[in-house]
Order: C-alpha cells, then structure tokens, then sequence
C-alpha cells in the first residue's frame, strides 16, 4: 500500500541548530538567534515562554507564518574505508534542500490568574540526500520529519513571578533509505512514524522594570519510528516490521532580557540540549534479517553524541513608530564527535547571524520579516578517526533562513 | 469564546494532513509460478567465492539466480501435499550454451533435522548462494533443482517420512515436473539433459527417484550418481542395531520415527522412553541435529537405551518383524537400473560405509544393470588419505560436477555439430 500523504507539505526537514533540533519557530525567534526567551511578548510566547503569558496584556494573541529554508550542498572530499585494504576516493557532495515550515502561535485572554496558548511547530527534524557514491551505501535518504502541538497555560504567581508549562504532543515521520549501487549489492527503504509526549516548564522572574530572567526546560522525548523495512540483497527484497528511536532531546533554557528606554532590548541565552541521549542508531525487525545484511542494517551503530552548549545574543529596537529592527548572533555547538560521525548528519560547530524587522500596521495587526544565515564550520577526519571509515573534509555546510509572519492582536 | 474557537479551528486543517500509510512491498522480478529468492550475478559470484578461496581469477564462474517454486506431490499414504524446492540457474551463460539450454541437475539433499536447512528456506531467510548448487551452478553451470523434501519448507507442518522411498521419489520427481512448467513460463531454457544427484540421505533419495522414474517412464535421465546413500536400509539397520553404541543417535532416532508415524506403530514399540515422548517436539523441524542428539543417548538398546530392546531382539529374530519388512521394502539397491549410475563414495566414510555402493553395485550388476559403476572420491580426486562422510560431501560434489560435466560436454559437441550442419 502506498503511503497516503506525508507531512511534507508541511512540515518539510532541516538541519539546523545544532544537530536536527530547530530553536527558531516564529519571527522574533529567528531574528534574534533564537535568544528570544526571557522578553517573548507576543503569541510565540506560548512556545518560548508559557510563563510570560501571565505578563502579557489582557488580549488575545495570534501568529502564524512560514519559513522558507535553503541548504546547500554539503561537499565532501576524502575517502572511504570499508576495510584496512578497501579504501575508495569519496569526494562527493549532497543535495540541495528548500523546505517550508510552518508556524502557529496562540494565546489566550486570561483567566484570573491563569492564562493558556498552544502552539503548532516544528521543532526539529533533518534530511540528507546522497544521490550516488559513497554515501548513498549509508545515507541515501536520511530524514526525521517532527511535527509539535504543544498547549500550555501559566499561572502568576505574583505581580514579578509566573510559572507555567505544557504539554508537547509529537507527530514524527522518519524516512532511511540507503542503496549500496555498484559498491554492495545492498539496500534498504524505511518509513515509520510515531506519535509521542512529553512536556514543558518554565518560569519567569521580573525583579526590577524592564528585566526578565527565565528559565525553561523542554522534555526529552524518545522518537520511536515504528513501520516497515525493504530490505534488499542483489536486487532480492523483503519486507520486515521495524523500528527505530532516536530522541529529541531535553533542553534547559537561562534567558535574561533588559530594554533600556523602552525602544532597545538586549536578550542573552543559555541553552544546555541533553544530546547525550542518542547513544545510537539501531534498527530493530521483527524478525531476523538475513546474515548479509546484518553487519550493514541491523547491528547498532554508536553515535554517542555529547551534550551541547549554545550561547545567544539578540537586540531589538523600536527605530520608528512601529517599526522593530531585530538582529541577533548564536555560537552553536555541534553534539556530533568525529569518531561517530556519519554521512546522515556531518554536524560541525557554527556561528548563526539573524536579523529582522516587525511592523506594525494597525493596532491589532502586525507583520515580519526575518532572514537567518547557519555557518558551519568545516570538518576534517583523518585517517582512521571515524568508526565508519570516512577520513576527509565535509564543508559548505549550514542553511539560510527566511521567515515571513503575520501576528493579530483582538 | 467564539473568536477562540475561530483562532484554534485554523490549526486543524494542518492536523488533518498529517497520516501514514505503509511501504510498498521490494520490488522484485515477478516471475510466474514461484518468485526470485536469490540473484547474485557473475562478478559478484566470483568476487564472493574468490574472497572464501574456492576459485581463483581465472576461474570461470556464473552467476546464481534462485526461485522458490511451490508445487504439489503426495506422500507414502498417497494424501497430496503442498511442497517446495529451490530452482537454482546460472546467469552469464555463453550465447551458444544459452541456445543449446540449461541442463538439469536434480540434487537431493542430506539429512537435516532444521526447517531453516532447507534449500528453499535457506535461499528465502539469508537471500545468498549455498551449499551444492554453488558448484553445480556457479561452477558446474547446470540448472539445479532442490526440492524441499515433505516435511521442510511449504510442507514444514507435515512430518518428514525420513529414509522412505516413496514420497523422496514423488517429492523429486514431481519438482522436476513442476520446474520444466515453471522454465517455459519463465523464458528459460532447458536442454533434454536430466541429471540425478544427491549425497547422504539425499543419494538414497536419488536412487529412489531413479528408481521410480525408469518404473514410470515419463522422464528420461541421461546419468545418476547417487553418492553416499544407504541404499540397503536392512544392512544397515543391522550394522546399526548391532552397535553397542550410535554415533550420532538423532538420525537413528529420526528412522525411528518416521517409520513409526508411516507404519501406524506405537512410537514406544521401536524407542524408549523418556526419548519416545520427546522425538515429536524434537523433530518438528524447530532443533538442528546438535540439540537433538543432546536430548537423546547413545546407548543403541537395552532398557537404558535409544531403541526398544523388544523390537531389536525381533528385528534380528524374525523375518517377519515389521520394521524389519519396512527396511527391505525401502531399499533401493536390488533393481536393474538401464540409466548410466556412478555410485559416489568417499571410502573412509564413517556413516554409511563405503561397502554399501559396494553391495549395491554388485546387486545391481547381477541383475543386468546396464552401466554401474564405483567411483571413489579419494580416487578420482588423487587423495592420498581417506575423507570421512561429512568431509567428503564438497568433494562428492565435485567428482559429480565433473562427470556430469563430461556427459554434456559430448551432447554439446554434438548439437554445435549438428547446428554447423544445418547453417
């Protein structure tokens, strides 16, 4: 049976922000570098800050937009070792991605001293094409497709603190597919979903006017794609039931903000994202595959990422009567270590420079534009670094980033 | 509230997209009447074998295509079965061998206790080349039938009539029918050759087919060699029976067994218990022959051992005794074959006795047999030693190869001729 219809209309992939774990889910996040925690104010704050709801003015608050994304190539040159004596020239480069995600934020008006908001995103996700080569035996398709709802409420627990937090509803589709062509008569097509939960806190402290300290925290939530595996030895396929987990990782948040003559405002970032929770990729059948296929497609693979830091500054500032400028700067650590390193996802550290402008047309409605540019540094294994036999240099890699959103206010 | 529930209602449009279906089924070859279970081309074949050391650059080798192919035969109480068998071709033939066609080998396997051991099982679950018709197909070039046998594969919930004549003969007999149907459907071309083979339990199972067929008439085989096959159940059953002890108690106990199951016997008039009560979950095709034989003793009678000391007093008393009467009337080595047979036999073999094709061939001979003769492996190989029967099986097949070999290099010698003729 073919599948019906996919998220892809939707809630197309990306790799970006350390690993496929994606910060920036409206306009002001992106046109600050995603330090837009500690000083959200519109509807995205039901994503970025439930706490901050219990703050906002008594209204409700709406904001649905689009990002439009661009990867280019990832470029390879080097080799790849599929033992001490079969080492092959690998230089290759992947595909380029334009993908579309949406975004949808919602706050209500309050209640008391209670207040809720949900929001629509996608919070992380990846894809990496390899159409020939090397890479296509381990990655020819490699896409983690994540869709959230995540409703929220807060509570004020004084005119300076509030707390709050959510519930994150997970849609997930995950797509491996790999073709070992001329090199090994191997391949394999998967597609599996799932659905799972988790959850989000946060709270927020105003001590002085004009400054906000935050903390949030995300849950981990373990992705367990569950569905079918074709497995293919010389052009001979079975059909297996399969699954497979990779986590989208807990994430804890230190956010302070401070606006000086209430046009500029300075928001710093911490963010400490629990990578340490994906120690490997392993498939697992319903039933024995068979012996050939084994080393390739069933015996797990490390992967042993390390827990990452992420440091993050944006300014905003009201320069005309409803006009925002936005511009921010994030230093983003990769997860990924070289020796675990695989054509999947070659991460490498990177430096992220945003900027944006919010206008406001009447008194309810506004509108944005933000860009974003992801710069990856290079990375080079050498010879004998990588459990999977790929010394060389991946570069080019990164993203650009446009966003186009609409906030209503009623 | 109403302009709430307007706000939120905007966000299910996007949840009713979400939604999964399955993957569609491997897009294999469609064949008609089976369906491609192996492929493994001619370069890939020979890097494969030349990475395991078994040929070298210069050896010419094909490539292995395997098809699963149902069929129905019908069992020693004549109940119709739904069986299997492997049909294994090579690819990368000469363009003139490919006009001439493939000639047929069809090979008996051995003993095997596991349904994973089967040939059709082992070509679905691993999807790679294996066991004899590597030699037979990759190197030999001939086209190999394997029938699973009653018992194993599409037939693994009927038990398997182990050492019996009637149903390894139709189980062969009816798979050479159903592939010939299955080649012409499928475009492949075979020759008139027919080739019987078959080592072990498997040889037994050729002279069978042998056996049936020239009674039958409906095949012709152009040469058997049947190679290491207890042709004369009833000596060998004596042999066995008067052993203090069996070397490998699972292939008595599984004689024991099937016969019993076939002859409507109480399972405990021909093996003792705990042993009697335990063969049903033994050999229902889950256990390999290691895990069976640690369950059993190999103490061959007596009240402590493997067989009913009742039924072995009789058996060596009385004529007349059942089992006794089963084992003659399932030997296959007093008949007077008029195909070509070379009775394959390695002369150390610890199992079954070289003496066997020994005796068989002087019956055979003594009832006009037309050509039957011995060939020993360690002979025909230039082997200074003795090989024992499992060593010897790869080199059976080997000296089988070649035989066959010979006889179809003189029929393709004659077809070119022939063909030159005509143009």
């Amino acid at each position: 049976m073919k599948k019906i219809i996919t998220l892809s209309i939707i809630t197309s992939s990306l790799i970006l922000a350390g690993a496929y774990k994606v910060p920036e889910q409206s306009l002001n996040s992106m046109a600050l570098g995603a330090a837009y925690v500690a000083n959200t104010q519109g509807a995205d704050t039901a994503y970025f800050n439930p706490a901050n709801m219990a703050f906002m003015p008594s209204s409700q608050y709406m904001e649905a937009g689009f990002t439009w994304a661009h990867l280019p190539k990832n470029t390879f040159k080097g080799f790849q070792a599929y033992s001490a004596t079969e080492i092959y020239p690998a230089t290759n480069e992947s595909e380029v991605e334009n993908l579309q995600l949406p975004f949808l934020h919602y706050v209500s008006n309050p209640i008391d001293k209670f207040r809720w908001g949900a929001s629509l995103t996608v919070p992380g996700g990846l894809t990496k094409r390899w159409t020939d080569g090397h890479q296509k035996v381990f990655a020819e398709e490699f896409t983690l497709k994540i869709l959230e709802l995540n409703p929220v409420a807060s509570y004020k627990v004084s005119d300076n603190f509030a707390i709050g937090g959510g519930l994150r509803l997970i849609y997930s589709e995950g797509i491996v597919n790999s073709d070992g062509g001329a090199i090994k008569p191997i391949k394999r097509e998967m597609q599996g979903d799932t659905i799972e939960f988790g959850y989000n806190l946060a709270l927020s402290y105003r001590p002085i006017k004009d400054v906000s300290l935050s903390v949030t925290y995300h849950s981990n939530i373990d992705l367990k794609e569950e569905g079918e595996a074709n497995l293919y030895l010389s052009n001979v396929g079975k059909q297996y039931d399969t699954s497979v987990t990779v986590p989208l990782p807990a994430a804890l948040n230190l956010s302070a903000s401070k606006t000086f003559m209430d046009k500029y405002t300075l928001e710093v970032n911490y963010e400490r994202t629990y990578w340490s929770a994906y120690k490997e990729l392993d498939f697992n059948y319903g039933s024995d595959i068979q012996p050939a296929l084994r080393d390739s497609f069933d015996k797990s693979k490390p992967r042993k990422w390390k827990d990452t830091h992420t440091f993050r500054v944006g300014v905003s500032a009201e320069v005309t009567k409803g006009v925002t400028l936005m511009a921010g700067y994030a230093k983003d650590e990769s997860p990924v270590q070289k020796k675990y390193l695989s054509y999947e996802l070659p991460d490498a550290d990177a430096n992220i420079y945003s900027a944006g402008i919010r206008v406001q047309s009447n008194k309810n409605l506004s509108w944005g534009l933000a860009y974003l540019h992801d710069e990856k540094d290079d990375i080079t294994l050498k010879a004998g670094e990588n459990i999977t036999g790929i010394s060389g240099t991946f570069s080019n890699g990164g993203a650009d980033l446009i966003a186009l959103s609409m906030q209503y206010e009623f | 509230m109403k302009r709430q529930t307007r706000a939120m209602a905007l966000s299910i449009p996007l949840l009713l997209v979400m939604g999964c279906g399955e993957l569609d089924q491997p897009k294999n070859e469609e064949v008609k009447g089976g369906k491609v279970v192996v492929n493994f081309s001619a370069p890939l074949m020979k890097k494969t074998l030349m990475s395991k050391g078994v040929v070298d650059e210069n050896r010419t080798v094909f490539g292995y295509k395997a098809f699963k192919i149902p069929y129905i035969t019908t069992d020693e109480s004549g109940d119709e079965v739904e069986a299997s068998g492997l049909f294994v071709i090579p690819i990368g033939l000469p363009p003139k061998l490919n006009q001439i066609g493939l000639s047929m080998v069809s090979d008996d396997h051995g003993t095997i206790f596991s349904n994973n051991d089967a040939p059709s099982v082992i070509g679905e679950n691993n999807g790679t080349p294996d066991g004899s018709a590597i030699i037979l197909t990759s190197i030999g070039g001939f086209a190999t039938l394997q029938a699973d046998y009653i018992g194993f594969g599409d037939s693994n919930d009927h038990y398997h009539p182990f050492v019996q004549k009637e149903s390894l003969a139709n189980a062969t007999i009816d798979f050479i029918k159903t592939v010939k149907i299955f080649a012409s459907d499928n475009g492949i071309k075979l020759n008139n050759q027919l080739f019987i083979t078959g080592y072990s339990e498997g040889g037994y199972a050729a002279m069978a087919t042998l056996q049936k067929i020239e009674e039958e008439r409906e095949l012709n085989v152009t040469m058997a060699t049947p190679m290491a096959g207890p042709y004369d159940l009833n000596i060998t059953a004596f042999g066995v029976l008067s052993a203090p002890t069996l070397s490998v108690p699972s292939f008595m106990a599984y004689v024991g067994y099937a016969y019993a199951t076939t002859y409507n016997k109480e399972l405990s008039s021909i093996i003792n218990e705990p042993y009697a009560s335990k063969l049903p979950t033994l050999l229902d095709g889950s256990l390999a022959r290691p895990d069976i034989d640690k369950e059993l003793t190999q103490t061959t009678t007596g009240t402590e051992g493997l067989f009913n000391p009742l039924l072995v007093q009789d058996f060596f008393k009385n004529s007349n005794n059942w089992f006794r009467e089963a084992m003659v009337e399932n030997s296959v080595h007093a008949w007077s074959p008029q195909t070509p047979i070379r009775l394959v036999h390695c002369q150390g073999d610890d199992v079954i006795p070289f003496e066997i094709s020994q005796l068989t061939e002087g019956t055979m001979k003594a009832m006009n047999a037309k050509d039957v003769s011995i060939v020993p492996v360690e002979v025909a190989l230039g082997l200074d030693t003795n090989v024992t029967h499992s060593e010897c099986g790869v080199m059976a097949y080997k000296v089988t190869t070649e035989i066959f070999s010979k006889a179809r290099e003189a029929m393709i010698k004659q077809a070119l001729i022939e063909q030159m003729s005509r143009e």
